[in-house]
């Protein structure tokens, strides 16, 4: 067998398990969105998407909290730097730029990017990230977040991946507008209100088991997931529950040591 | 500049005192979302129950008529986390007009004809709630639900002084929001299970801490976050 043709076949069997790897998440997604799911669910099923089907070694969601501001909503990994790089973006940044322009906003090399965001380029290189992209979460004429994504390497997604990060973003969006309870109304302002508060639950749901347990804020939310996803649960009910103590903290296992 | 980016600034002027901030986004619902009066009352799941304000006799009424009978669009807001919207008191075919028959009669009588109620929450801590009155029937519309909604909002983050630095002045975290302060969440969370309260609780401790240390709430968190600072029975 020649060199190329050994090449070739990797690349077929790549392009194979890529596409496999896209259609269960976008089967997953569809199942989620056509039952009774949660918010926080559904959003961290989707940066952990935009992780694994794009290549990016970081992805996160902010939502414009309705008075002026970007919140982070979901992340790809609960390590408070990331989550710091994501906030900070209030201020300055690709996603904030994505969000005032309501169109994607890339950085092939944050190296020579330093004088575009002189406050966020330095934190995120110094958190080992080099590159970046951020798509809008559209709604008509009204742009309601973005989902933000780094690389550890110096480079852009190509076309096709760009398209794909924006179909996230819009399963994202639909996801947020589809929240369905009894008594919610179907206005923006209370979906957006509805999904920030969710994220703020589980914000205090980690503190407790953090301490409990004497681990990470990262391994608490693992804990929390795993419980959630091993017993077919919505996430943010078992963060309501263990902060409102409605349910028996013991029920949730620690992580094994 | 849009209608929502008003009512924002205008709610963001009515921080600062936190003794007359509650009663101050009460007042601006009323000149603003076309409602006849409002009020806010504590509602806590230990029981605590108690009228902060209320911008007239008939609002005062509906507030204390909820605390008293412990039912009314206020309670199952804050059991919900959702709001409650009874446009017309006199439709018999909305449920919720039937789920509070004494509440429902004695407002009625006071003259109330539409009641709406917002939860005030923060994460799973629920305060109470922010109650609207119309002396007609009428629903709100949508850009006056959304800005009803930011209203709740706006109380709940006041009553808790969670965009207040010890000095009563706004706080770092004030131009931020709620996502900002993911440590001061985390951190109540951690209290919690150290002194075995509640979130509510542990939340207000960390608070009284802050005001009495004179340390901004962010960095406080982040000191028990870390864990350069437990709490212990002695901080109750």
């Amino acid at each position: 067998m020649s060199e190329d043709s050994a090449h070739g076949g990797a690349s077929v069997t790549a392009v194979r398990s890529r596409e496999q790897a896209l259609a269960r998440t976008f089967v997953a997604l569809a199942d989620t969105l056509v039952a009774d799911y949660d918010v926080v669910d559904l959003l961290d099923q989707l940066v952990g998407a935009s992780v694994s089907l794009l290549g990016v070694t970081a992805a996160g969601l902010l939502l414009d909290d309705q008075k002026g501001h970007l919140a982070l909503v979901a992340s790809s990994s609960e390590g408070t730097r990331l989550l710091e790089i994501f906030q900070l973006q209030n201020n300055e940044g690709p996603c904030l730029d994505c969000v005032r322009t309501g169109t994607a906003v890339t950085s092939a090399d944050l190296e020579v990017d330093r004088e575009r965001w002189p406050v966020f380029v330095p934190e995120a290189l110094a958190a080992g990230f080099r590159s970046v992209t951020a798509v809008p979460l559209r709604l008509r004429d009204e742009i309601i977040g973005g989902l933000n994504m780094f690389s550890d390497t110096a480079t852009l997604l190509g076309n096709d991946d760009r398209d794909l990060a924006q179909a996230l973003a819009d399963v994202a969006t639909i996801g947020i507008l589809q929240q369905r309870s009894t008594h919610r109304t179907s206005v923006l302002a209370e979906q957006l209100q509805h999904a920030l508060n969710s994220r703020v639950v589980i914000e205090q749901a980690k503190g407790v088991l953090a301490e409990r347990d004497q681990v990470s804020m990262e391994v608490a939310f693992a804990t929390l997931r795993k419980h959630a996803r091993d017993h077919n649960l919505k996430l943010g009910d078992v963060a309501f529950a263990v902060v409102r103590r409605s349910t028996d903290p013991g029920a949730i296992p620690p992580p094994p040591q | 500049m849009t209608d929502r980016d008003r009512w924002v600034s205008l709610l963001r002027d009515a921080a600062g005192d936190v003794a007359t901030q509650p009663q101050r986004i009460a007042e601006l619902c009323v000149q603003m979302l076309g409602v006849t009066g409002a009020g806010i009352s504590l509602v806590s799941d230990t029981g605590h129950r108690g009228v902060i304000c209320a911008t007239d006799d008939v609002s005062r009424r509906i507030e204390e008529l909820q605390v008293t009978l412990g039912e009314g669009p206020c309670i199952d807001t804050i059991r919900t986390g959702a709001p409650v919207l009874v446009s017309d008191l006199h439709d018999r075919d909305d449920v919720a007009v039937w789920r509070w028959p004494t509440f429902m009669a004695a407002a009625a009588d006071a003259g109330v004809r539409a009641v709406f109620a917002f939860p005030l929450r923060i994460g799973a801590i629920g305060l109470g709630a922010l109650d609207m009155y119309r002396s007609r029937t009428g629903a709100l519309d949508d850009e006056e639900l959304s800005a009803a909604l930011l209203g709740a909002e706006a109380a709940a983050v006041a009553l808790l002084g969670l965009e207040t630095s010890p000095d009563g002045a706004l706080g770092d975290g004030a131009d931020a929001g709620l996502g900002y302060q993911a440590q001061v969440h985390q951190a109540s969370g951690m209290i919690m299970v150290q002194l075995g309260v509640t979130i509510e609780q542990a939340f207000l401790l960390l608070r009284a801490r802050a005001f009495s240390s004179g340390r901004p709430l962010n960095g406080l968190a982040a000191d028990v976050v870390e864990r350069r600072l437990r709490f212990s029975s002695e901080d109750l």
